[in-house]
């Protein structure tokens, strides 16, 4: 145990003084980080501008009063303020024209007794220069409302057909126009495992470059091959295991910090909470357990610094992208099964249920799913045979 | 092989019988086999691909032998094996050091994996920073170090243990001649201190100067081992004292071969060429039967056979980098 933590101890201190540590486990992920938040926090910031419409209406027409009061109650919304100007319709054509309004409404002559015979009628929306994302929020809720009407006419007529009575038909067509429905979702504790676009790319990334990190421990052992100072080791009294060993905890140990400064700086640029310490603290433990692992079986088939720094790429690479380091992956078919068993996946998944609020409870699955990939890996590693390191 | 009989019956540090090594259909080590005792230091010469370095990596449990054994103060030597590994010392013909630890950092490390500890451990550390003139310089980081600075703690690592058995692997390679010439006093003084030592080397002036015995080896196979002298011998041991100048060097040929020892002259009128044993001490003597005859010398050379002689006599080649 004295050697294992000699051999460990001293590794580390050698990576933390070469720099190679910093810079590629922390710099170049922190500095993508930031770049990316540049670039995604400027979508972030949508802006609702006062909206401004103009309606024209038939003049005595209650179904188009309705509709009018439903665009005006907008304005009581604290996220937008709506203000609506009545004119005919020419007006409307010109207000849109000179780019006074960003939205026009033009409800039609017999508007008001089409929506309660349940026949077919338009009302016209001309969107100006200046529309925008309120014009579109406005433009929804009309449509809502339509909605609403026709679902009243076909209430109505439906009931008429039947012979219900008319206090009777009244409740259903108010029923119906209010839009009211049985059934309810009600959001619960745990997250449906998504995380959103800021929180995901910091997770995404932070497992990217978890699979970099942890792959200093195979570069290591074969840079200490050429170096000479493998053999050294390996004419002492020190056990093979002992050596591939110190490796793997080496890259533990470097990919559990760089993981944890990733998620504590990531979460602070894009503003994410992942939730729960232990249950995240577990996560990282497990992938970086995982990533880790795909080292023993690297170690036993190159034999260099140069091939086992493009093998450990090219598993990064694909783990991390196939694990949704840059967007998610969304798939079908036999082999989505494949996907699923992706540790980096897997830990996206885990943050996704602690930043929705889970705990340790909730996270078994993809805990289940990274310590059984490190298993293979390492199974698959007794079984290959070795050409590498220690041949 | 042609075998001397330098061999003395004290105990026997290190056992190497009928090593095979092979890399395809490459025979790299040949059914080597020798033997070195406390206190000796052994030198393995051969050219660059003579099987040196692939000998001693089984010696040191680097690699698996094919066939044949090492044994290591009588246990045996495999690449799994721990027991003779305590034994050794090994240092490589690559630094194997660590550049970003200090020297006392490197030193620390490797004791601690030789199973040392706490004031045991210090203690020691100091002693070989000492040994090896690094002491005023511990502290600082190996890649800061001179080439000869790095080349002295390669092989004060090999020496924290206080192994039974060193092994030198061609240690001054690349080294300026100051920083060789320490390196070879280092190694006297620890053949010295009862320590056997087990040194390869392609200059045949190191194993000259340090080594008890010497095992020629070349293609894989052992060709001659003994003291430098028993080598000698194999060859005939006879040195030549080649004369220049102007005269008539062929007409004192008669002369110069009644000399007693003279065994041969070969000569025009410009120069001479004498095969004879023990030039030193006839060289006098051959200088004034040629002054006699009138000869003026202008150059007078003496060539002794040395291990380069033995090496090209054994295997036709010369022993070259």
């Amino acid at each position: 145990m004295r050697q294992l933590l000699a051999l460990t101890g001293y590794d580390v201190l050698q990576r933390l003084r070469d720099k190679s540590f910093f810079i590629f486990a922390i710099g170049v992920p922190i500095a993508l980080m930031t770049v990316f938040n540049f670039v995604f926090s400027a979508t972030d910031d949508i802006e609702i501008k006062p909206a401004t419409v103009a309606v024209s209406v038939p003049a005595g027409d209650e179904m188009a009063r309705v509709l009018v009061a439903a665009v005006r109650s907008l304005d009581d919304a604290d996220e937008i303020t709506v203000s609506v100007e009545e004119v005919d319709e020419p007006t409307a054509r010109e207000y849109v024209d000179e780019g006074e309004v960003g939205l026009a409404l033009l409800v039609p002559e017999g508007f008001g007794s089409a929506a309660r015979s349940g026949e077919a009628v338009t009302v016209e929306a001309l969107r100006g220069d200046a529309a925008g994302l309120e014009t579109d929020i406005v433009l929804a809720v009309v449509d809502g409302v339509l909605d609403q009407m026709a679902a009243g006419a076909v209430t109505a007529q439906a009931g008429l057909a039947e012979g219900i009575a008319p206090a009777e038909l009244r409740a259903l067509v108010e029923r119906a126009t209010q839009g009211g429905t049985p059934y309810g979702i009600v959001a619960g504790e745990a997250s449906d495992e998504q995380l959103d676009s800021g929180p995901a790319l910091v997770a995404g990334q932070t497992g990217l470059f978890m699979m970099f990190t942890v792959s200093f421990g195979v570069s290591g052992l074969l840079v200490e091959r050429q170096m000479g100072t493998l053999a050294r080791l390996r004419s002492m009294p020190v056990p093979r295991w002992m050596l591939v060993l110190s490796k793997a905890l080496v890259s533990l140990v470097l990919g559990v910090v760089a993981t944890a400064v990733l998620l504590t700086v990531g979460g602070f640029l894009f503003d994410a909470d992942f939730g729960s310490l232990p249950a995240v603290a577990a996560l990282v433990l497990c992938a970086c357990t995982a990533g880790t692992s795909v080292m023993f079986l690297i170690v036993r088939l190159v034999r260099t610094a140069e091939l086992a720094g493009v093998a450990t790429s090219i598993v990064a690479l694909v783990l991390g992208i196939a694990g949704g380091a840059f967007f998610p992956i969304s798939s079908a078919g036999s082999l989505t099964w494949l996907l699923d068993l992706n540790p980096v996946a897997a830990m996206l998944r885990g943050l996704g249920i602690t930043a929705g609020g889970g705990g340790l409870a909730d996270i078994g699955v993809p805990v289940a799913i990274m310590l059984g990939f490190a298993l293979v890996m390492v199974v698959a590693s007794r079984l290959v045979p070795d050409r590498g390191a220690l041949a | 092989m042609q075998t001397g009989t330098g061999h003395d019956d004290r105990r026997d540090v290190l056992v190497v019988e009928s090593l095979v090594r092979r890399f395809g259909d490459l025979t790299a080590v040949d059914g080597v086999s020798f033997r070195i005792h406390a206190g000796e230091t052994y030198g393995l010469l051969g050219p660059n691909g003579a099987g040196k370095t692939t000998t001693i990596s089984m010696v040191a449990g680097l690699i698996a032998a094919d066939e044949g054994t090492v044994t290591v103060a009588g246990e045996p030597m495999t690449p799994r094996a721990l027991e003779p590994k305590k034994h050794l010392g090994l240092v490589p013909q690559e630094l194997a050091i660590y550049p970003d630890l200090t020297g006392r950092e490197n030193l620390v490390l490797f004791g601690r994996l030789h199973g040392l500890r706490g004031a045991e451990l210090k203690a020691r550390v100091d002693e070989v920073l000492d040994l090896i003139g690094l002491a005023d310089r511990a502290k600082d980081r190996a890649k800061e170090y001179s080439g000869g600075m790095k080349r002295r703690l390669n092989i004060g690592i090999g020496l924290l243990n206080r192994p039974t058995l060193l092994i030198l692997d061609e240690p001054t390679v690349g080294v300026d001649p100051q920083s060789r010439n320490a390196i070879l006093e280092s190694v006297e003084a620890l053949a010295g201190e009862g320590m056997a030592v087990l040194y390869t080397t392609h200059y045949m002036e190191e194993a000259e100067r340090l080594c008890d015995r010497i095992v020629i080896i070349d293609s894989g196979r052992l060709r001659a081992e003994g003291t430098r002298d028993e080598l000698i011998r194999l060859t005939g041991g006879v040195d030549t004292i080649r004369l220049a100048g102007s005269g008539d060097l062929a007409g004192a040929a008669e002369e110069l071969r009644a000399v007693t020892g003279v065994e041969r002259v070969v000569a025009d009128r410009r120069s001479a060429t004498l095969t004879l044993r023990d030039a030193p001490a006839l060289v006098a003597q051959v200088v004034g039967v040629a002054a006699s005859r009138g000869v003026t010398l202008s150059d007078v050379e003496i060539t002794r056979p040395d291990l380069e002689s033995v090496f090209l006599h054994l295997t036709g080649k010369e022993l070259r980098d």
